[in-house]
């Protein structure tokens, strides 16, 4: 089986199946939800779905650079709740500006991705270990400074001092600004942010001679290494970027609620999972990829979108989060047994 | 031997100065608190994480100690079992008195009775354990939905289209939606063309995700009833970027001080919300349990009514925090609840 799909010259139906099967899926949903939901057709409900599943989709594409070396990061969420508290904190207790809360979110992030290189690669502690112990560590972390309040304009400090900091214009303009496209103010800035990331992150992992690296360091690192490839600062870069890119979606979730929340992250950890390993299954790929991490993250975004917008409840949402994950799993394991990281 | 005979008599003088100066102005306390530093009570949480669950604790703070008593905090941080458990270490640290925040009914219904063997004082704020001899200290959620929706009608008449951020099986909601049904039952031309909601966190970005799909399938919506706060928030980040912030009304439950100035925005959607101060519920448990401890009756729902607080009179009494709240709304900052004369009450 392996071979022969090689040498055929013409796609059988099962290959064309494996390779276009998912975005077929895909176009199926949105042709149903446009058919049988008003409103859903719309450049507006398009733009929603995006924007729902921007902050997810830039965490996924964080998580898809770690599974490219075959490592896992399990902390991204709380890097991401770590960089809504940590912006907040810099803009209303420290009342600094918002170029010096974006920053000192990049350097927490691309700090929590060196401390989670180092633990895996130098201390050799299995990947889904450190980064448990590191998700751990940030939820713990991020209350600490406000004994476990959230941040708001305005807030009283533990110490009764009353906050006279506040989310400067521009810094909310990263979750509140939309771009002129067409329409007048359609596109918000999230959505900028996660394509260009997207597109940036597909250039690196697929033309770059270091993405190839990677995917080669993923499949047999053994054989990357004897090859003369740096493993370990390949596997360090890795969990750089998945710290940065999180953050990042911690800034933008930080521009949209105008506030720093308490939170786990636990479900955007979970729905950007999802999101990378939807993306295996696109275009018959069977490994991580940027490209199938986007249309995992919009696949789940239009069924939400579509649920929501008929009425269905929470959990059968959750059910239908699954029920996809499992079918896509199903496309890249057992339909896919070729080529690929296997 | 002789340095805990000094250590005692420390430890007395203090105890002393403090119950006089107490007494100062509060009159005399009943027994045990003419010794209220020998008096020990317990607070076993079930939750604990977030703004209500702080102020909650911080008001059982300030009232244990205007009332010079031991205070222990367990936290259980939302494990059942271990709660129970807890409850039995504060039985075995020979507590006079425990109050027991939130829980479910199975697993603390057996512990609370343990207690009650054991000759402790108990009361439980907002879990029930059916238990005839002690108290339910509860913030009135059917009175907070009430209040919010009376409002929602004085602003929009009796025939609206609405959307409900609702999630069932969550005990306050769940008592929320009892009043909505209610109201909509009562008021025919109410329509509720949509019904959304998750507890997903970052709860406000999940909410507004939602929101913004339902708004966009929905346009005729005008009145949003989110009767907690944070989906009220979220409802409001969806509307604010729909560009419906004229359109819609929301109408919450609950009241923060970032609540306070979403509300206070330029024309902002959040028109009005009710709440019960959480600290003001932290005080009157404690209270409350003070009151059985010095062999008071008291009522077996012990019942914290809440305010309405509309943008109107956050803007008109520039009100902008949680503190000006308290400061400008005097219904806000204290409960007239279980306040017998001799009760010394946190200083403001």
């Amino acid at each position: 089986m392996q071979t022969d799909t090689h040498k055929r010259p013409k796609l059988g139906a099962l290959d064309l199946a494996i390779k276009y099967g998912f975005l077929a899926l895909l176009v199926g949903l949105v042709l149903f939800f446009s058919l049988f939901t008003e409103g859903f057709a719309s450049p507006y409900s398009a733009v929603f779905i995006f924007q729902s599943v921007s902050i997810t989709g830039i965490l996924a594409l964080g998580v898809t650079a770690t599974l490219v070396v075959d490592g896992f990061d399990l902390s991204i969420g709380s890097v991401a709740t770590t960089a809504l508290m940590l912006s907040s904190y810099v803009l209303v207790v420290w009342e600094m500006s918002a170029f010096a809360a974006v920053v000192a979110c990049l350097v927490m992030g691309a700090v929590v991705g060196l401390i989670n290189g180092f633990l895996i690669v130098k201390m050799r502690v299995p990947d889904l270990l450190a980064t448990l112990g590191m998700m751990f560590l940030l939820v713990g972390l991020q209350r600490i400074p406000t004994q476990g309040r959230s941040i708001s304009t305005g807030m009283t400090l533990p110490d009764g001092r009353v906050t006279e900091g506040v989310f400067p214009p521009e810094f909310l303009a990263l979750g509140r600004h939309r771009f002129d496209f067409f329409i007048d103010r359609l596109i918000p800035v999230s959505v900028v942010v996660l394509l260009v990331i997207a597109f940036l992150v597909w250039v690196f992992m697929e033309k770059t001679r270091h993405g190839r690296l990677m995917y080669a360091i993923g499949s047999n690192e053994r054989a990357a290494e004897l090859a003369g490839t740096n493993v370990n600062r390949y596997k360090v870069l890795a969990y750089v970027i998945s710290g940065v890119l999180a953050s990042i979606g911690g800034i933008l979730m930080a521009a949209r609620l105008g506030r720093g929340d308490i939170a786990s992250g636990n479900n955007l950890l979970l729905d950007s999972v999802a999101a990378a390993l939807i993306g295996f299954a696109v275009l018959g790929a069977a490994k991580p990829n940027a490209f199938g991490t986007i249309v995992g993250a919009l696949f789940i975004g239009i069924l939400l979108q579509g649920l929501t917008m008929m009425n269905a409840p929470y959990y059968t949402q959750d059910f239908v989060k699954g029920a996809v994950l499992v079918v896509a799993l199903v496309f890249t394991f057992a339909l896919s047994r070729r080529g690929g990281g296997h | 031997m002789k340095l805990s005979r000094r250590l005692f008599l420390g430890l007395a003088t203090s105890a002393m100065a403090l119950t006089s100066g107490i007494a100062s102005f509060a009159g005399e306390m009943p027994a045990p608190f003419d010794k209220a530093s020998d008096v020990k009570i317990a607070l076993v949480r079930y939750l604990s994480t977030g703004d209500f669950f702080q102020a909650y604790l911080s008001g059982v703070e300030t009232q244990a100690a205007a009332l010079g008593v031991d205070l222990r905090v367990f936290d259980s941080r939302q494990d059942a079992a271990l709660q129970a458990d807890m409850v039995d270490q504060a039985i075995a640290l020979g507590v006079d008195g425990i109050v027991i925040q939130h829980g479910l009914t199975e697993s603390m219904q057996a512990a609370a009775q343990r207690a009650i063997d054991a000759g402790i004082k108990v009361v439980a704020f907002d879990v029930n354990v059916e238990n005839p001899a002690i108290p339910q200290v509860e913030q009135s959620d059917r009175d907070l939905a009430r209040l919010a929706l009376e409002q929602a009608i004085k602003d929009n008449g009796t025939s609206f289209k609405a959307g409900y951020v609702y999630v069932p099986g969550i005990a306050p909601l769940d008592r929320r939606d009892e009043t909505w049904v209610k109201v909509k039952a009562a008021n025919p031309g109410i329509e509720e063309v949509a019904v959304f909601g998750t507890l997903d966190n970052p709860i406000a970005n999940s909410v507004a995700n939602q929101a913004r799909s339902v708004l966009q399938a929905n346009p005729t919506i005008t009145v949003m009833f989110a009767p907690y706060d944070e989906f009220a928030k979220g409802v409001k980040i969806a509307v604010d970027e729909a560009g419906l912030t004229d359109q819609i009304d929301i109408y919450s439950a609950d009241v923060s001080t970032a609540d306070i100035s979403a509300m206070r925005e330029p024309g902002s959607a959040w028109a009005a919300t009710a709440a019960t101060n959480p600290a003001v519920v932290g005080e009157v448990s404690v209270r409350t349990l003070a009151m059985l401890l010095a062999g008071e009756t008291v009522e077996h729902n012990v019942i914290v009514p809440p305010t309405l607080i509309t943008q109107k009179m956050l803007l008109d009494g520039d009100i902008k925090n949680m503190a000006d709240l308290s400061a400008k709304l005097p219904q806000f900052a204290h409960a007239d609840v279980s306040v017998p004369a001799w009760m010394p009450l946190p200083k403001r």
